[in-house]
């Protein structure tokens, strides 16, 4: 009998873990938290985009009464490094020598209440020297640009294994540049077409509902305790450990639920401010932006993508040269992973004997660009599916067709030296292609209506991610799970929980996932590349397997049997026909206060040289995405008629939070797609809030919408499960370019497909 | 002090009477002076609807109304649905079965919303359903499962009666 045949626990449509917390309103965030004596943070936030600090005049905010501490640059001593960053250390917790964009950070202000506080930032003076403002890639990487940063800050560049490399800094206004090559260029001259396009990418803001918030203090005034909405507390930790040179042990960070992120809440955001503040003042600082205020703090990148790729007249993909421009903003934030992953990605899922790829970050001085759902790969998706569509049509080949000529096979590699395809890419495609009835879309044409397909692909997992998780099981069989994944709204606290409790035999009511602090919590890299399943998700089957043994062999020793002959079923053990409380036999060892059994569980890629990113990739993650839509050719609009996307589960652990997971991206896909984007006037954000900036709301759903949960199987994680939460959102937008050409005959190469961009496409055609 | 301003009302059933600072918005009132921090703010500019609380009956965005607004008037809020036993509200338990939540943090004001439909139309069409919810903004689920929890909830209060 297969495993999956006979799970209790794993694949059943559950309620979650928190569910009862979240429809009562009693989830507690960051933002709910009240301390005793608490202060409340708000900062000064730049009007001009780029300047030199010339002086600041604060002392008018600190006589306002109920004002307990002003920070401003000159304030921060050489006890602290002023800096933060992933690989490139350049933003300031405040602006030091200068501003480098609407909304960074000037000061800030620490009250009795936030009302007080924004009076104070009223009453701060500060004199600046404009310079150049730098507003776009374009810009910043022409001849006598203004440089954001005049010296390269301090940086370091990873280890790359085969065909892969990076450089901080080369030339100036990129802060990092990521390159990859494989097979010989010379292959492109025996390529019977090569055709040369270029894709731009707006950017979006994430718009998770809960603001990027902190609550710092001091204790025993050397010791920081910070609760904070973080996606990666112990990569925070080390972070603020070398900004506040202070050990780790004397750094605890604790997460409650996190109210959205997609990517923002990694690394420094309010901490920083709020431990700073909290030091001035020796009290607890509670630091929440505003919701405007997200939008100047972390934002997607906007990139332009060229592809240039050879092909043979039967449609055999050869070669593919792509050079990436992403708009990283003012700091770099996660802009060298973020190159580095769609310098990685930009191939897509097809068969090449010969890539060559550049991507680099480019600073301008708007808000900073970081870690966004899809982490790149939604940029490259974008393109890459777009011009698969193109190059098909010049072939005079059926795009489905020509993709399927050219898709990886389950298990061949994606490069030399990576893992094996971990699903079937043609059964996806045609099972999405089915249900939009694009083998029938010739049957009867309707003018202006057209149908579209995309794969969009990732590595999933993160690189070079390790991963631990403790269980402890006291005496009458409760079960502790103590790992770091942060419950950010994608279920990984039932989806992990589901897990221990298959594994033990016991209910799913049993586990209880407990509080994140890194004091107590085992080392996790961090939420982030889909990684809760595929990384977290081995770590903890590995405790539960090691927990349960334990179990089996205490068991074995006290009935005098062997261990492969028990069995363990709702801390019983189930001998033959008998099943024995567990209680009693731990009781009568370890005597009347009993015992907890304890098991931890690793996982880590084996770092390995011949793969381009040091460690293969743990699963592939994909999008199969169709689209049905008709375009009104008098006002560009487009009427999506019917969005099928699928994922690939591998094992979905609770079908309900996997269908959520494609869905919500998904839809997020759509609102990029079609309307949503920051919107800039030279350096200006033109719609920074919530009124101005749309989002998808329930009315905006497609006619019809469909998610298909796929569960091939091949997964890394527990019981073949794959991780999910960003491949829905990746074909969207290209499936939606696709149909529009099927419908039109016209290719829009930019996002997104908003009513004026698509009627003047149409009008330049006609 | 001429700056605050005395309320009475009731929250959730209870007999509340509080002097705020007349700036006070509603929503501060509700999490802060009520430590009813199931109302979520979000948005601060009544559009996204995570603030959504029942004022007399009404949904509002308590972010955008002040406190003063309240007085005199019956407040609801997310804590107020469940039952004295702790028997959740038929839209509570729609959406905890179906999953129509990821974050939670838009989820208070998308239970308020869905409650105060329901409570004006029992029997919604999904069209209803769609154009009701989008006055409220979620950012993870892509709305398809929430728009299917309400009319569950609907179902589960009229047993065949949906539409
Ligand atoms: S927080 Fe009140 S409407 Fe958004
Ligand atoms: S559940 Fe996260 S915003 Fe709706």
């Amino acid at each position: 009998m297969n495993e999956s045949a006979r799970l209790e626990v794993v694949g059943r449509p559950a309620r979650r873990k928190d569910a009862r917390e979240k429809v009562r309103g009693k989830a507690g965030y960051t933002t709910d938290i009240s301390l005793p004596g608490m202060l409340h943070a708000k900062a000064l936030r730049s009007a001009i985009a780029h300047a030199r600090l010339v002086g600041i005049d604060a002392s008018a905010a600190r006589e306002l009464p109920g004002v307990h501490a002003v920070l401003t640059g000159d304030g921060i001593g050489d006890d602290i490094a002023p800096t933060y960053g992933y690989f490139i250390k350049d933003q300031p917790i405040v602006a030091l020598d200068k501003v480098r964009y609407e909304g960074d950070t000037v000061a800030a202000v620490a009250a009795e209440t936030e009302a007080i506080a924004d009076a104070a930032l009223r009453l701060i003076k500060v004199e600046y020297e404009e310079l150049p403002p730098v507003a776009s890639i374009e810009d910043a990487l022409s001849d006598g640009a203004a440089e954001l940063f005049e010296e390269a800050p301090m940086g370091i560049v990873p280890a790359y294994g085969t065909g892969a490399s990076a450089e901080l800094r080369p030339r100036p206004n990129v802060c990092y540049r990521f390159n990859y090559e494989t097979g010989s260029p010379d292959v492109f001259e025996t390529c019977d077409h090569v055709f040369e396009d270029t894709f731009h990418f707006s950017r979006m803001q994430h718009f998770h509902l809960e603001p990027f918030a902190a609550v710092a203090q001091w204790l025993d005034g050397d010791r920081i305790e910070v609760s904070t909405s973080c996606q990666n507390p112990f990569a925070l930790r080390k972070e603020l450990g070398r900004v506040f040179k202070l050990p780790e042990n004397s750094i605890s960070v604790r997460v409650p639920f996190v109210g959205g992120g997609y990517g923002s809440k990694n690394n420094c955001k309010a901490e920083p401010i709020a431990i700073l503040l909290a030091r001035m003042t020796g009290r607890p600082v509670r630091f929440a932006l505003t919701h405007d205020e997200n939008f100047l703090t972390n934002t997607q990148h906007a990139a332009v993508l060229k592809l240039k790729t050879g092909v043979m007249n039967d449609g055999t993909l050869v070669a593919r040269d792509s050079e990436i421009f992403l708009d990283s903003g003012a700091y770099s934030d996660a802009s060298p992973l973020v190159a580095e992953k769609a310098g990685y990605r930009i191939p897509g899922p097809y068969r090449y004997r010969h890539i060559r790829t550049s991507c680099d970050c480019v600073m301008t001085n708007t808000a900073p660009a970081g870690p966004f759902r899809g982490f790149g790969g939604t940029q490259t998706s974008w393109a890459c599916e777009s011009q698969m569509d193109m190059i098909a049509d010049r072939l005079g080949m059926d795009p489905l067709e020509f993709r399927m000529k050219n898709l990886i096979d389950l298990g061949e590699p994606f490069v030399p030296g990576e893992s094996g395809m971990d699903s079937d890419l043609r059964a996806g495609l045609e099972l999405v292609a089915r249900e939009i009835g694009y083998h029938d879309r010739k049957k009867n044409p309707v003018p202006n209506r057209g149908v579209g397909l995309a794969l969009g692909f990732k590595d999933g997992g993160g690189v070079n991610k390790p991963a631990q998780a403790r269980i402890k099981v006291s005496t009458f069989g409760d079960i502790f799970l103590h790992c770091g994944t942060v419950e950010i709204g994608q279920g990984a606290h039932s989806a992990l929980s589901a897990v221990v409790a298959e594994i033990l035999g016991a209910p799913a009511g049993r586990v209880r996932y407990m509080p994140i602090n890194t004091d107590h919590t085992p080392y996790d890299q961090g939420t982030n590349a889909s990684s809760a399943i595929s990384v977290m998700g081995q770590a903890v089957e590995r405790a539960a397997r090691s927990l349960r043994a334990q179990v089996l062999d205490f068991a074995a020793d006290r009935l005098g049997a062997e261990p492969q002959d028990l069995d363990l079923e709702d801390w019983h053990i189930r001998k033959g026909n008998e099943a024995l409380p567990l209680a009693p036999m731990i009781m009568g060892h370890f005597g009347g206060t009993g015992w907890e059994f304890t098991a931890d569980g690793f996982h880590k890629a084996e770092t390995d040289h011949s793969a381009p990113l040091e460690t293969q990739c743990v699963f592939w993650e994909l999008g199969w995405g169709a689209a049905d839509i008709e375009v009104d050719p008098d006002t560009g609009l487009i009427t999506v008629h019917k969005l099928v996307v699928s994922g690939d589960a591998g094992q979905a652990i609770n079908p309900l939070v996997c269908r959520g997971q494609d869905e919500g991206a998904a839809i997020m896909g759509l609102g990029q797609a079609l309307f949503e984007e920051m919107v800039y006037d030279g350096t200006r954000l033109m719609n920074g809030d919530a009124f101005a900036y749309r989002v998808p709301m329930a009315q905006d759903l497609p006619a019809e919408f469909v998610s298909i949960t796929q569960e091939q199987g091949h997964g890394p994680g527990p019981f073949g499960a794959k991780g999910m939460g960003e491949g829905g959102m990746l074909p969207v937008a290209p499936a939606i370019a696709n149909a529009l050409f099927d419908a039109t005959g016209v290719r829009v190469a930019a996002l997104p497909l908003s009513p004026p961009r698509v009627k003047a496409a149409l009008a330049k055609n006609s | 002090m001429s700056d605050t301003v005395s309320i009475t009302c009731t929250v959730n059933g209870e007999p509340v009477a509080a002097d705020v600072p007349a700036s006070t918005t509603l929503a501060d009132f509700i999490r802060e002076a009520c430590g009813l921090t199931g109302t979520k703010i979000a948005c601060g500019h009544a559009v996204c609807g995570a603030c959504t609380i029942h004022l007399d009956g009404v949904p509002v965005a308590s972010c955008s109304a002040y406190a003063f607004e309240a007085d005199g008037s019956e407040i609801r809020t997310v804590e107020g649905l469940e039952d004295a036993d702790g028997e959740l509200d038929p839209v509570q338990a729609a959406f905890a079965d179906l999953s129509a939540f990821q974050c939670g943090y838009c989820t208070s004001g998308m239970i308020m919303l869905a409650r105060a439909l329901l409570d004006r139309d029992p029997n919604p069409s999904g069209e209803t359903i769609r154009k009701w919810l989008s006055s409220n903004i979620c950012r993870c689920t892509g709305y398809e499962m929430i728009v299917e929890a309400v009319a569950r909830a609907a179902e589960a209060a009229n047993p065949g009666t949906m539409r």
